[in-house]
């Protein structure tokens, strides 16, 4: 396994929060110089959840960065799912909480960062349970949500309505349950859930997904849930997802069942080049790249791709060659977000309730 | 161990006198006008305890506001004062790799010894690796929030400060220097006399102290115009040069009057005399390894040396003790002043024992100035014995029963007091110092004792310790490394640890699933599948459920969910619904070992999708499947009986197809005779009717009694 210290200089910076970190995203700066952050804290002494957006200071005098407060909003339950959109300079943040609800917030980076709730959305029937994910399209004014219950909620905020009005799309009853959700399309979508199984959704034709990939590809072996799935604008039709056993595959809708399996379950190799054994968290294409252009990777190949997983392994894969290990912590990475501005910045929560920034270059 | 009081035969381990100091009271907040019926108390996370409050419900029968019950959490115990929860919890976090570190370089070196009978377990990198890891523990406890910046002019400001000190981290360099730092050991005095420095301050909540003295004077200090006519300029100097902190003596030495310009003239013999006595302080031997940049004082590794410098020094002192420019000096205070500091350093133990607060002071000075070679820890021992005699003091600081602790090379009191002062995590991280050199505290604390239950006191503390973190939600998961490194009980409290965790978060459960991979537990693993999978069920996320009892391989559950899912599917698999079922049934996969009851489910969807592709009654070839699917579903003992019929109710158009036959003569007998066992079980109390036209037995009867007369012509 390649280790990122001998290649490519690494910055790596620990910041301890004192309080559990469900969730962590970058909001796209003000100007290329700001770095700003939304970050969804659990108190576990006082049983507060809040979202907090804070200014990152990457290099203050001391050498470390620094995370200051900007504004704090609190949750009526923990946070299940964070996104923000990347409009400036007033980002949006869509937050799906663990009873059920799902709100909207503004920040205004410009003065300080305040954050207000626009709107919400915690009907009885909109969820039972959890939202277990929740997507906000890019630059536009509508998201979508799922959960374990077998719902897909499309929720739409035009104006300043402070209830937000939802559609649902669909409703398997608890048949089946969805536990990631990722938009490719102004109107279409894709789903993931147990069984390694994804769904292709299409707004223009209702009542259910227009494709599905099949879970229990690999069949005989352990079978896993996916816990993240990320579409690249230009490659839309591939759906690339991140679940259990350390598996990482990507689906061409073009070829219909095979998956294209980047790590874990099912690739067959030796197990010592195994990433990792254990469920991987988040994935994301990694935009960071030496190569001059990603229009020079030829179209069946899978672009670059971060991942981070339960046993502490933040890592870079790319189709066919070795990863590289950007960290491996004694604990878990339970997310991470790249920075769309400035891709060699990445931050990433930590399961003993840290934060750590990285900085390729 | 607390002694085992008289009344022990009354079921009492530890003896609660009504004055005992422990006895708190936490006043309850439930805010319930009505009379309280009952209580109900029971552990929540940490150390809070959930107290539920229900109230008499009212006499007359009227519902009120304050009426039913409220459940409220008692913390108790206000913790540790310097050290906030969430530090705790950082360290906590900290020192599970260092830990892990050790035990398996302690694990490789026993196997390695084992293989080499010759050669002692302890030796080599051994050391080096009790110092990393003393010293990776020790990082973690620095105090995250450092002390202001003293906003005095920088030359008048006596004391510095730096991060502010924690008595955690104290007890912990103590050890470290007493049990880590082997071979250092005829340097254990200056050791104490540098860590006294650092933590002095710690004392002044409960004792006078040099450090609080200083910190006094410097506030008024600043308010001084002749600086030397103040006594307690010179009490203060007298004391800090007790304890060995030259730097500060020399600095405030050198801000007595006698050094400003226009004074210099006519206080000339002052000024020499006070100069003389700074240069004689910044010139004291030293017998130690090191001395940080900057320090004053001279030091010698080798003994011989520091001997001859040590009596030169003191010669020198007597020297200008004895001159005559004393009589020379016309400011009173300062010649009363330097001479006593002369005492102190020529070690008068009537001024040393005025010049310091408290034993330890005291005990740092004796080694400064009177016995500065007492090597090994027995002599260490009886002078602080003789210090505690000269300086005896009412109630003890947690820091000092640990120093007398480890000077009477007593690992049970050693023990007991980081156990009382400083909690679990200090005793299960300490053992590992107390054991790493010492045969007999490796026996004392390695030994199965029989009134622990068969298990060490290393084992026990570890076991407590575990037990602590696995009571919090957030440190539960780092129990684990303490627990398998327990050999008798560690392996069994995991399960029971695993087995407790919630299973309603996905997150959550996987986490633990993991924890259960590493340590190899599939039976636990399997247990937790299960609960969680019949969770799910109950709340109504059908697919969720399925899949946890499938990864389970919990076919006894799977086939009664399988009935229960049976009857949704007799009303609900129409047209419409089937994208809802889509997704189940590609989650049962064709693995019918996993799928359990459920491979009906699979089957019975191949042949409706058969079904509905023959609507217009002409396609032989889907329709030649759909027989296929329906005889294979109709022999399959995983169909349930009461399928049966409206799966031969729906098959009539393939019964009744108009070109030939579909199904072959013993095909046909096949459903027949199903048909009949079927009017057989009707007969049955337990039988359940299908929702179908009351003529479907009927007409299903006919259409195969057709079928059989076609399908004999043709053959």
């Amino acid at each position: 396994m390649a280790f990122a210290e001998s290649q490519n200089p690494l910055r790596v910076y620990r910041i301890p929060q004192s309080r559990y970190i469900d969730a962590v995203r970058w909001l796209s700066p003000v100007s290329p110089s700001d770095r700003f952050a939304a970050i969804a804290y659990f108190d576990a002494d006082t049983n507060s959840p809040s979202i907090e957006i804070a200014y990152v200071d990457p290099n203050p005098q001391s050498s470390s960065p620094t995370l200051t407060p900007q504004s704090s909003w609190t949750s009526p339950s923990r946070i299940s799912s964070l996104r923000t959109a990347h409009s400036t300079p007033q980002p949006l943040l869509a937050a799906a909480t663990f009873s059920g609800s799902l709100h909207i917030l503004a920040s205004d980076l410009i003065n300080g960062g305040v954050m207000e709730s626009e709107a919400t959305v915690s009907q009885l029937g909109f969820h039972s349970g959890p939202v277990s994910a929740v997507d906000l399209r890019e630059g536009g004014t509508e998201c979508v949500s799922v959960g374990e219950d077998g719902r897909v909620n499309l929720v739409s905020f035009v104006g300043d309505s402070s209830k937000l009005n939802y559609r649902r799309i669909f409703d398997s009853n608890g048949l089946v349950g969805y536990t990631a959700v990722k938009w490719a399309s102004p109107s279409e979508f894709a789903t993931g859930g147990y069984g390694f199984g994804i769904q292709w959704w299409d707004q223009r034709t209702p009542g259910g997904p227009v494709l599905q990939f099949k879970g229990n590809w690999c069949q005989g072996k352990t079978s896993g849930i996916v816990h993240s799935i990320d579409i690249h604008p230009s490659r839309k039709h591939t759906c690339l997802a991140g679940g259990s056993s350390g598996t990482v595959f990507a689906w061409d809708r073009r070829a219909a069942q095979q998956p294209i399996v980047l790590s874990g379950a099912g690739t067959g190799e030796a197990p010592n080049s195994l990433l990792s054994e254990s469920e991987v968290w988040e994935v994301q294409y990694d935009r960071y790249t030496r190569r001059s252009n990603i229009g020079n990777i030829s179209s069946t190949r899978i672009l670059p791709v971060m991942i981070c997983s339960e046993d502490g392994i933040l890592a870079v894969i790319e189709q066919g060659e070795e990863p590289l290990e950007l960290l491996a912590e004694p604990c878990a990475i339970n997310s991470f977000d790249i920075d769309r501005q400035n891709p060699s910045n990445v931050i990433c929560s930590l399961e003993w309730e840290s934060l750590a920034i990285l900085t390729r270059s | 161990m607390p002694g085992v009081s008289s009344d022990s035969a009354r079921g009492a381990l530890v003896p609660l006198s009504p004055e005992s100091p422990g006895a708190v009271v936490y006043p309850l907040r439930h805010g319930l006008k009505s009379p309280i019926s009952r209580l109900s108390i029971s552990w929540s996370r940490g150390n809070s305890l959930r107290v539920s409050v229900f109230a008499a419900p009212s006499s007359n029968g009227s519902v009120n506001d304050g009426d039913g019950g409220k459940v409220v959490e008692v913390k108790l115990g206000g913790g540790d004062g310097e050290i906030s929860e969430a530090h705790w919890r950082r360290i906590a976090y900290g020192s599970v790799s260092p830990f892990a570190l050790l035990q398996s370089r302690k694990n490789a070196v026993s196997s390695l010894s084992k293989m080499s009978m010759n050669s002692s377990p302890y030796d080599g990198d051994w050391w080096d690796y009790i110092m990393e890891y003393c010293k990776d523990i020790n990082a973690l406890l620095v105090n995250q929030k450092s002390a202001s910046v003293p906003v005095l002019d920088d030359t008048k400001s006596v004391i510095t400060k730096g991060e502010e000190p924690t008595s955690l981290k104290a007890a912990w360099e103590l050890l470290e220097m007493f049990y880590a730092e082997k071979p250092s050991h005829s340097w254990l005095p200056e050791r104490l006399v540098d860590w006294l420095a650092d933590y002095d301050s710690l004392f002044s909540g409960t004792h006078p102290t040099v450090h609080s003295k200083l910190v006094d004077f410097q506030k008024e200090f600043v308010n001084l115009q002749v600086v030397e006519d103040d006594p307690k300029y010179w009490e203060v100097m007298s004391s800090a040069l007790a304890v060995g902190w030259l730097n500060i003596v020399v600095k405030m030495l050198r801000l007595h009057g006698s050094y400003q310009l226009d004074q210099l003239s006519n206080r000339e013999t002052e000024n020499g005399l006070v100069e003389a006595v700074a240069v004689l302080i910044s010139k004291m031997p030293r017998m130690r390894l090191e001395q940080e940049a900057g320090k004053l004082g001279e030091c010698y590794k080798a003994k011989p040396d520091f001997v001859k410098a040590w009596e030169k020094w003191r010669g020198q002192i007597n020297k200008l003790d004895s001159s005559a420019f004393w009589f020379q000096c016309a400011h009173q205070q300062t010649r009363e002043g330097l001479r006593s500091m002369l005492q102190i350093m020529l070690g008068n133990a009537n001024s040393l024992c005025s010049a310091t607060y408290n034993w330890i002071e005291l005990y740092i000075s004796h080694f400064l100035y009177m016995r500065p070679l007492t090597v090994g820890l027995e002599s260490m021992y009886s002078l602080a014995q003789k210090s505690i005699q000269l300086k005896p003091m009412a109630s003890a600081h947690r820091l000092m029963g640990l120093i007398i602790g480890i000077l009477g090379e007593n690992t049970e009191v050693v023990l007991a007091e980081c156990l009382k002062g400083f909690g679990p995590w200090m005793v299960a991280h300490a053992i590992e110092l107390l054991t790493a050199g010492s045969d007999h505290a490796e026996m004392l604390l390695h030994e199965d004792r029989q009134n622990l239950g068969g298990i060490s006191i290393e084992e026990l503390h570890r076991l407590v310790y575990a037990q602590v973190l696995s009571s919090f939600p957030l440190t539960w998961q780092i129990a684990p490394i303490y627990l398998i490194s327990c050999m008798k009980h560690g392996m069994i409290l995991l399960q029971i640890l695993l087995s407790k965790q919630p299973v309603q978060d996905n997150q959550l459960l996987l986490k633990s699933i993991e924890i259960c991979r590493l340590y190899e537990l599939h039976s636990v693993t399997s247990n937790i599948m299960k609960i969680a999978g019949v969770h799910h069920w109950k709340h109504g996320r059908k697919g969720s459920g399925v899949f946890w009892l499938q990864q389970a391989r919990d076919e006894y559950r799977l086939n009664r969910i399988a009935l229960q899912l049976f009857d949704s599917v007799g009303k609900t698999i129409s047209d419409e619904s089937f994208k809802q079922w889509e997704g189940l049934i590609q989650l049962l996969g064709s693995d019918s070992k996993t799928a359990g009851g459920l491979e009906f489910l699979h089957k019975y969807r191949d042949f409706k999708k058969s079904l509905r592709q023959i609507h217009d009654g002409k396609a032989t070839d889907p329709a030649r499947q759909a027989v296929e699917s329906l005889i294979s579903l109709m022999k399959n003992p995983s169909t349930p009986q009461r399928f049966w019929l409206p799966l031969l109710y729906d098959s009539l158009k393939l019964l009744n197809w108009k070109e030939r036959p579909l199904l072959n003569v013993s095909q046909t007998n096949l459903l027949l005779n199903k048909l009949q066992e079927l009017s057989m079980a009707r007969l049955r109390p337990d039988f359940i009717e299908s929702e179908l036209p009351p003529q479907a037995l009927n007409s299903v009867r006919l259409a195969l009694g057709t079928n059989l007369g076609r399908a004999i012509l043709e053959e």
